[in-house]
């Protein structure tokens, strides 16, 4: 009973280890004043983060990566909260081919979606801009989302919207005032989760983008040129933020459970 | 029975899912501050047929007259047939005076006359200080008052009751069937009552509808559903009583329980021989039971004293009898 104990607390902090000490390698990095990566380090410096972010291209590359983020993050959201509750609300015939589809995108390996979504915006016009981006990421993170509405809207009481029509209140009255706040923890963990997926994706972006960089895009055209510690102190911002988002989306989601 | 101007009729009314028939050509009147019970098994058709009352479901056949209108087509939403479910469904993320608000809300009333009945409606159900509490923070019982309280805010001439009292405690169940006779009485509206159970119908109701497969198999006041059951399937439903073979072939008889007599001595008329089985405590008496010629279970309701003085033990043997005019004769099945 002991040794079992003892070997899963090793075995967690072994996983949390294999899993954790590039990114925190990565952070210490963007602190050290060397020029590479090696041992013993140098002194703490921020001015990676310092010339990093005295580029123009970086801000931009951020902006765009926020706007990306937050356009595709609300569509997938919407339209996985739509997916979602048409399947709690409805029965029909092609549901379970209706579901196989809705939550597809994740199984496609991400260079032939990149591909794909290179030819079909390419042939719409789109590749190249934001929106092209947008419009990919949202195909990515909408499976997401809905996957978040589904387990919330299983947790609620039928009889809660047939309550709502009850005591005088339309469908779409309804929708507003019963299915969404009731909805409202997941719908925000959704759009947390889903904005942290389009920022930090990369290879899809890399197709679509053209000169509409997204941070990881741009990420990855330093590195081709040379390394620099500034990727460190990028990374370090790029993971603190997607972080941020995933840790607000389970807190609502483990909330949302307890009640 | 019936008055000359009901609020709800039934015509024919069926309600088919795919194959299945759930309701089948019902005809139903419910007056002006009745309080009716649609009492049933579970499936025999009686949610059903309140959902589409409340126009939760389409009729798929016949029509339903609400006040004079006919309600086939009216959405939910457009009717005044608020309704205390089984569940409650309370608003959870609402507190407790925002869901009594809801309906008010709805109905654009303002909200300064909105705060004013939504507590007047909690002071009334015994609430008052409750109005900011979250649901989660209630007892079921308090639950069961706000969502009464939500359905009678905005003033409807009819509530519909889906067995709202079947999650509640046995202690609670009795106060609240106090609190909803004591309610209908001083509202004066129609209760529409369904529910598995015939000790809530039977003491609350004006009227009991006895559903079974989709079918009205009676409708009458308690005591003559008890007394007097029309058919077989109503007898075994309503219980406490014994079924008996009738004098012509195929007939039967039903005696209440409480009209058995039990005796050691053979008495003079009819009378059946029985085996003591086992008793039980009933508050107004005490059940015995019995197993009659061919295995059949019978009762008969005995006072404690009777009880002492016949000492039964299981196995005995006794004579149960009936003064005439006692029995029952009741349709063929």
């Amino acid at each position: 009973m002991m040794r079992g104990t003892l070997f899963s607390r090793f075995y967690l902090v072994a996983l949390f280890t294999f899993v954790f000490a590039p990114i925190v390698t990565s952070m210490v990095f963007s602190f050290n004043s060397d020029r590479f990566p090696t041992v013993p380090l140098g002194s703490f410096t921020t001015h990676w983060y310092q010339t990093a972010f005295a580029r123009p291209e970086v801000w931009t590359a951020f902006g765009n990566s926020l706007v990306v983020a937050a356009c595709a993050a609300a569509l997938s959201t919407a339209l996985g909260f739509a997916t979602a509750y048409t399947d709690f609300r409805y029965g029909f015939r092609f549901k379970p081919a209706y579901l196989a589809l809705a939550l597809l995108p994740p199984t496609i390996p991400l260079v032939i979606m990149g591909l794909a979504m290179l030819a079909w915006l390419g042939r719409l016009g789109l590749s190249g801009t934001l929106t092209g981006i947008v419009i990919a990421h949202t195909v990515m993170g909408a499976p997401f989302a809905m996957a978040i509405c589904r387990l919330r809207l299983s947790q609620m009481d039928p009889a809660l919207e047939a309550a709502a029509w009850n005591l005088g209140a339309s469908p779409w009255r309804t929708m507003r005032s019963v299915v969404v706040p009731f909805c409202l923890p997941a719908l925000i963990s959704a759009f947390c989760l889903t904005a942290a997926v389009s920022f930090d994706e990369f290879i899809v972006a890399w197709f679509v983008s053209g000169l509409n960089k997204t941070v990881p895009v741009m990420i990855l055209e330093i590195l081709q040129g040379n390394v620099d510690p500034q990727i460190n102190a990028i990374g370090t911002v790029v993971f603190l933020t997607s972080m941020t988002l995933v840790v607000v989306a389970q807190l609502l989601i483990l909330k949302k459970s307890a009640t | 029975m019936t008055t000359d101007d009901p609020l709800v009729r039934f015509d024919g009314v069926s309600k088919n899912y795919g194959d299945f028939q759930a309701v089948k050509g019902i005809d139903l009147t419910i007056g002006r501050g009745e309080f009716v019970a649609i009492m049933g098994p579970s499936g025999c058709g009686k949610t059903t047929t309140l959902r589409m009352l409340a126009g939760l479901e389409t009729p798929s056949a016949g029509t339903i007259t609400i006040d004079g209108n006919v309600m086939n087509d009216v959405p939910a939403h457009e009717r005044d047939t608020p309704m205390v479910w089984q569940s409650l469904a309370l608003f959870p993320f609402l507190n407790v005076k925002e869901n009594v608000e809801f309906g008010l809300k709805m109905r654009g009333v303002e909200q300064s006359e909105r705060h004013g009945r939504a507590m007047l409606w909690l002071e009334r159900m015994g609430l008052k200080g409750f109005e900011k509490r979250r649901i989660d923070q209630l007892s079921g019982g308090q639950r069961q008052r706000v969502a009464l309280a939500r359905s009678l805010v905005t003033e409807p001439q009819m509530l519909l009751l889906d067995e709202p009292l079947s999650a509640l405690d046995a202690h609670l169940v009795i106060r609240m069937q106090g609190v909803l006779t004591r309610l209908q009485k001083e509202l004066g509206i129609t209760f529409v009552y369904v529910t598995h159970s015939q000790s809530e119908a039977f003491a609350m109701a004006d009227r009991v509808v006895i559903m079974g497969h989709g079918e009205i198999a009676q409708i009458g006041r308690p005591q003559e559903i008890f007394r007097a059951p029309k058919t077989r399937f109503v007898a075994e439903f309503v219980g406490r009583n014994n079924i008996l073979p009738g004098e012509a072939p195929g007939q039967e008889l039903v005696v209440a329980a409480d009209r058995m007599t039990v005796s050691a001595e053979q008495p003079e008329g009819r009378a059946i021989a029985a085996e003591f089985v086992s008793e039980e405590f009933a508050g107004t008496g005490i059940i015995c039971y019995f197993e009659g010629p061919d295995g059949a279970e019978l009762k008969a309701q005995v006072t404690e004293a009777q009880l002492e003085s016949l000492a039964p033990e299981p196995g005995k043997r006794f004579w149960l009898s009936w003064a005439p005019g006692a029995e029952h004769v009741m349709e063929a099945a």
